[in-house]
């Protein structure tokens, strides 16, 4: 019974950790147009139980684009300004990465559930 | 009635091997996207059960002979599936895993259904109603 409820510890840390992941590639792509924006990674670490955490938050350090537009505030003298280094394709495959990584540590958490609830049953009769 | 509860003992063998299982195989999908994590799985169920009734030196320190350091019985799983490596050095195959979590509830569901039908014989035999 203890492996079930560590297998539940598991798959929720997992959940967490890729739901943090998809925070920062929906925090990346709200800052797409943001001038002088990095985009934000994150690289996930394995804990002592078993269980995972994400790490800590880095930023790509990828020159940005350069835009022309004189018009623009923050252009300088050569009328260029920086934009962000978000690439709105990478951060979608990322989402989707995340999206299967979530959902395969949800059917487990369901399994790790039933099998509990399964063994459960065998003490109501 | 020679029946020796070996198959009681079996079932809850089978019951706690999946439950243990269960628990590495939701590590690996957990740490599917950590670098330079390796996929990890127990000895099946019936070499564990061999290996348990033959007479063998029991390891009671670090240092006796058949002794394992860290988890005993865990093995890193070969990766199955070409290609499953990734360049971050982390060998977990979701799809791998998910067949593994398929044979690991149908071995939990037989050691259930073992132990439940022993238990109704039982009852048969000392002449209770189910």
């Amino acid at each position: 019974m203890t492996d079930l409820i560590a297998s539940m510890a598991a798959s929720a840390s997992g959940m967490a950790a890729q739901s943090a992941r998809m925070r920062l590639v929906g925090e990346n792509i709200a800052n797409a147009d943001t001038p002088g924006y990095h985009r934000k990674l994150v690289s996930f670490e394995s804990l002592a139980a078993g269980t995972v955490a994400a790490g800590r938050v880095t930023l790509d350090q990828t020159q940005p684009a350069r835009h022309f537009d004189p018009s623009h505030p923050m252009a300088d003298a050569a009328g260029y300004y920086d934009g962000s280094n978000v690439n709105l394709v990478l951060e979608i495959a990322d989402a989707r990465e995340a999206q299967r990584g979530y959902e395969a540590n949800l059917r487990l958490f369901d399994q790790a559930r039933q099998m509990s609830s399964a063994a459960l049953t065998l003490l109501r009769r | 009635m020679s029946f020796d509860l070996t198959i009681l003992q079996m079932a809850s063998g089978l019951a706690q091997h999946s439950g243990a299982r269960l628990s590495l195989v939701s590590q690996n999908i957990a740490n599917a996207d950590t670098p330079g994590y390796t996929a990890r799985d127990l000895p099946d169920f019936g070499a564990a059960w061999a290996s348990s009734q033959s007479v063998q030196l029991s390891a009671t320190r670090a240092g006796h002979f058949g002794a394992v350091a860290g988890q005993p019985g865990t093995r890193a799983t070969e990766s199955a599936a070409f290609g499953s490596m990734s360049p971050n050095g982390n060998n977990v195959a979701i799809e791998d895993q998910m067949m593994r979590a398929a044979a690991i509830r149908q071995e939990h569901e037989l050691a259930l259904g073992v132990w439940s039908k022993s238990l109704d014989m039982l009852r048969t035999a000392i002449g209770k109603r189910r």
